[in-house]
């Protein structure tokens, strides 16, 4: 079993990351996880996530450009680590492998 | 019309105050940027209202502030409280004796606090208590001046003409009646009042109008009386019928109805009716007479300080009270503002409100006996703190070399204490207002009214904690962190044992509960001796009722005539025991002497068992010895008689002639001293009483036999008797509560002596099990090492015995002379008895040590570190 634990969510949010790739910041994550999810997010549960993915490792951040309609503030811009994609892909592995070994039997339902 | 589009400034405030700087440009970023995105598509109220949101949700750890400083001390705190809380669940037992200890005293003191409340808020309810007044009057008395609450009738009247400054009067008089409404008929005492009265008072009615009193045919009752005669339904409108006397009685509407009056309340009332009919029942009433005397006269001011300018201009109503008669000689008047009035009260005669002084003087035992408490709880705390932290040396070593200053020390152990207190304030807490206040509620038999919904309570709650904290922690912590590390290390530190402070609390402890245990058996003997006690007279084999005059009398005399097991039935205006008669009585040139007057049928004093040590007693001829007044030997050396038979007393405008010298008795209970009284004749229309003595044994049959004669003669009238030994009521049950209250101190008192002697001890033995084990192992046999540990507390018992045996004696005999007018004499067995216990205590806690020390093999005791 992998050391690097990740959560249901902290995964969506990593994953979230990867795909949006240079334009990852709290609140285009936040609508993205809504938008392909249909789950209601909000914007707090992804920053907490985000920092803790950046302390143990898996993301790495830096400051973007200022933007008007942030109040002229900057964002913070993630991507993913080395470390990050290990994750994910142990993580992924862990999963197929686990849904591999489901006999087929098992999705055999007697009907009626 | 421009939109709003700003954020909200509050919430963007705190969120500023909260985030930490380096992330806050992000962060609020990306608030601000979902702030205008959902501006745009909900308008402003609906975004702002999210973006409150968003700064409420992001007030998490990763968005906070770090503070360097402020998180050390809450690494530290942690830490405090975690080996606090270790060093006490390993030793369980040391932490039961304080927190037990801690909570029954803290417990007390909420008692101590509940009660002081309930004494000092007594008729503090009246909104105009600053501004209400008693008018009381200065007289001489036995030779010195005394305050009385009786005053001319017509003063109010004058009063209200004569000074522009007094808005509203209002005179009080009681007397007593028949109550009947259908089949409940009952006697009970009216009270006639101004119809300014609820002005005056704060008696907030239930039903019914304020102004009720003004009406000539109503009345008000309190709401126990209307709940007596009419039940739970509103009574307003229905009939009361007052029966003042024979064929006198008067129809009146209920006009109102108080509320329950308030625990705290002395004055109350039954029955109000306008004062104007006191004339209504008593026919010869004057209400302009000089010469008579009124229960009460109130006064309201307009501005309460112009009273002095009133007390300053009275002379002359003193004129005109004094010309009219010569009895009651007015020097003075004084005026009691009503919000004193109950506190006041002991000192003044005859008075309206019913202050007791013992009282105050509970509060101020009560006050005591929660500081002794507290004091042994504290002193327990303390020892035990500091015997115990010879176990704990190493780890103050160990902090200290680390880096704590010797404030940190004090910090750690300070902080133990106050968890150690907060649990035992929290336990107090519970065991005051669940056990103790409903306790001494039961056994004095009546409520205080607490309510832990009090804000008084949150500052005196807390301030028990700061004292009991500082008293119980500081002085522990200070020794404690005293020591230096390097003595600590290399066992040089001489500790426990000799420390002198240890010795005088747990002396000081030991002198508390002798004094403690002294009071209970006292008090326990106390109670006995006066259940022993002789009255002074036969109380055992006395019926008696009360009659109204003479018809009533021979009706039912002629009845109980018939029964064989009466002895002897005497007739009395006035009965030993229930009335007596206030009189004023002169010896010559114009002395005046504050007496009781009995006035009963020549045959009383035989049935009654009345001895007369001097002269004779009464001619039982009619008409005889209508002159001739016999008195008891208290009056006698009161008015330092010598020759008292045949000597002549000025009475009622009249001269009585003493025939006979009656033995003390006591007509009220020991609480009391002995009045100076004296008998005369009763004319038989005055018959008020009828007295008898019956075969001993038969008292219950003709108790019985008395009642039923009684309700066939007269099934209007309720009856009213009894046997004489029950005439002192509560008493026996007062005194009974004494003693259980001091009982129970006393064995907490032994409880915490006891606890603390024997953590000490516990704590010593095992400090001392390697020297112990090592006498064991040389062969030392266990009486040795007994009289080994023993030998330290010997001097410390022998000395705190010696104090604390003579200090119980002297308070206890001071106590007693206080409370009781008369009790038993005091002897030794009540200190005796505390010394012996306190001594089984030791020898019981030291063997108990011993016991386990022989069963233990001293090769263990060697092998401990």
């Amino acid at each position: 079993m992998s050391r690097s634990y990740l959560g249901e969510f902290e995964e969506l949010v990593l994953l979230t990351v990867g795909v949006l790739y240079e334009n990852a910041y709290a609140v285009a994550i936040t609508k993205e996880i809504k938008e392909q999810s249909g789950r209601s997010v909000n914007v707090s549960a992804v920053h907490k996530s985000l920092y803790r993915l950046e302390e143990k490792g898996m993301l790495k951040s830096e400051l973007g450009e200022a933007e008007a309609k942030r109040g002229g503030k900057r964002k913070r811009l993630f991507s993913i680590t080395p470390y990050g994609k290990k994750a994910l892909d142990e993580s992924m592995e862990l999963r197929t492998n686990l849904r591999n070994q489901i006999p087929e039997v098992a999705f055999k339902w007697q009907i009626g | 019309m421009t939109k709003k589009t700003s954020i909200p400034r509050l919430p963007y405030l705190f969120f500023k105050w909260y985030c930490r700087s380096d992330r806050f440009e992000e962060l609020h970023g990306d608030l601000e940027e979902m702030f205008y995105d959902r501006l745009d598509e909900f308008g402003h109220s609906k975004a702002s209202f999210y973006y409150y949101l968003d700064v409420l949700r992001c007030c998490q750890s990763y968005a906070w502030k770090k503070s360097t400083t402020q998180n050390t001390t809450i690494v530290m705190l942690k830490n405090y409280y975690k080996t606090s809380s270790r060093s006490l669940m390993k030793n369980p037992l040391n932490a039961f004796i304080n927190v037990f200890g801690l909570s029954l005293a803290i417990g007390i003191c909420m008692l101590v606090y509940g009660f002081t409340k309930y004494v000092y808020s007594i008729d503090q309810h009246h909104v105009n208590k600053e501004s209400v007044f008693l008018t009381t009057i200065f007289v001489e008395r036995d030779g010195t001046m005394q305050q009385n609450g009786l005053t001319p009738r017509p003063l109010a009247t004058m009063l209200k003409e004569d000074f522009p400054q007094v808005r509203n009067t209002c005179r009080v008089e009681d007397q007593n009646a028949i109550v009947k409404h259908k089949d409940n008929v009952f006697h009970e005492q009216v009270r006639y009042v101004d119809p300014s009265f609820l002005e005056m008072f704060t008696f907030p009615l239930k039903w019914g109008v304020q102004d009720a009193l003004g009406d000539m045919n109503s009345v008000v009752l309190s709401a126990q009386m209307a709940e007596k005669y009419f039940g739970s339904e509103n009574p307003i409108g229905k009939d009361l019928q007052i029966i003042f006397g024979l064929e006198n009685s008067k129809l009146f509407k209920v006009a109102g109805v108080a509320e329950e009056f308030p625990k705290a309340s002395d004055i109350r009332f039954s029955f109000l009716l306008n004062f104007d009919n006191l004339a209504v029942g008593h026919k010869d009433y004057d209400e302009h007479d000089w010469g008579e005397l009124l229960k009460a006269t109130f006064i309201q001011l307009d501005e309460p300080h112009a009273i002095a300018e009133i007390e300053a201009s009275m002379d002359k109503y003193k004129v005109l009270q004094n010309e009219a008669q010569n009895t009651w000689e007015i020097h003075d008047f004084a005026f009691e503002p009503l919000a004193t009035l109950y506190e006041r009260s002991p000192n003044i005669q005859s008075d309206i409100s019913y202050g007791r002084g013992d009282n105050a003087a509970s509060v101020i035992f009560l006050g005591i006996i929660g500081l002794f408490m507290l004091a042994l709880a504290c002193l327990n705390y303390i020892n035990i703190a500091i015997v115990s932290a010879t176990k704990r040396l190493k780890e103050i070593g160990v902090r200290k070399s680390i880096g704590a200053t010797r404030q940190k020390v004090i910090t750690q152990f300070l902080t133990e204490n106050i968890l150690v207190t907060t649990i035992a304030l929290v336990f107090g807490f519970i065991l005051g207002t669940a056990v103790i206040i409903p306790w001494f509620e039961a056994i004095n038999d009546f409520s205080m009214e607490f309510t832990i919904y009090d804000p008084l309570l949150l500052i005196y709650l807390p301030l028990i904690l700061l004292l009991t904290g500082v008293a119980s922690g500081l002085y522990p912590s200070l020794y404690i962190s005293k020591f230096h590390v390097s003595k600590i290390f290399k066992g040089s530190v001489e500790f426990g044992k000799k420390n002198p402070l240890t010795k005088i609390f747990l002396g000081f402890q030991l002198i508390l509960a002798c004094i403690l245990i002294t009071s209970a058996v006292v008090f326990t003997q106390n109670t006995r001796y006066t259940a022993k006690r002789g009255w002074g007279y036969n109380q055992k084999d006395v019926l008696y009722t009360a009659v109204s005059g003479e018809k009533e009398f021979d009706q039912l005399k002629a009845l109980m005539q018939q029964e064989s097991a009466v002895r002897a039935i005497s007739g009395a205006a006035n009965h030993v025991g229930t009335s007596a008669l206030h009189a004023v009585v002169t010896l010559p040139p114009n002395n005046k002497y504050d007496v009781k007057e009995l006035a009963v049928e020549a045959n009383y004093f035989n049935i009654m068992g009345l001895k007369v040590i001097e002269g004779r007693d009464f001619n039982n001829h009619p008409g005889s010895d209508r002159q001739a007044i016999i008195v008891n030997e208290t009056l006698v050396k009161n008015l330092k008689l010598d020759k008292p038979l045949g000597m002549e007393l000025g009475y009622d405008s009249s001269k009585f002639e003493i025939i006979g010298i009656v033995k003390d008795f006591h007509s009220n209970n020991f609480f009391y001293p002995i009045e100076p009284i004296f008998f005369r004749v009763a004319e038989p229309e005055n018959y008020q009483y009828l007295a008898m003595q019956v075969e001993d044994g038969e008292q219950s049959e003709v108790y019985a036999k008395l009642r039923q004669n009684w309700s066939s003669l007269f099934p209007e009238i309720p009856f009213q008797g009894g046997h004489q030994e029950d005439v002192w009521g509560l008493y026996y049950a007062e005194i009974n509560g004494h003693t259980q209250f001091w009982q129970v101190i006393a064995i907490i008192a032994v409880m915490l002596a006891a606890l603390g002697l024997y953590g000490l001890v516990t704590l010593n033995v095992s400090g001392r099990t390697k020297e112990l084990s090592i006498r064991k192992v040389l062969g030392a046999r266990l009486d040795q090492i007994l009289s080994v540990i023993t030998r330290q507390y010997t001097w410390l018992f022998v000395i705190a015995l010696a104090i604390g045996a003579p200090a119980s004696f002297f308070l206890i005999s001071f106590v007693l002379d206080f409370a009781y007018a008369y009790h038993m004499p005091i002897n030794y067995s009540g200190v005796a008895t505390a010394v012996f216990l306190l001594i089984a205590v030791l020898l019981t806690t030291v063997f108990t040590q011993i016991g386990r020390l022989s069963k233990t093999n001293p090769v263990e005791g060697l092998k401990t570190e």
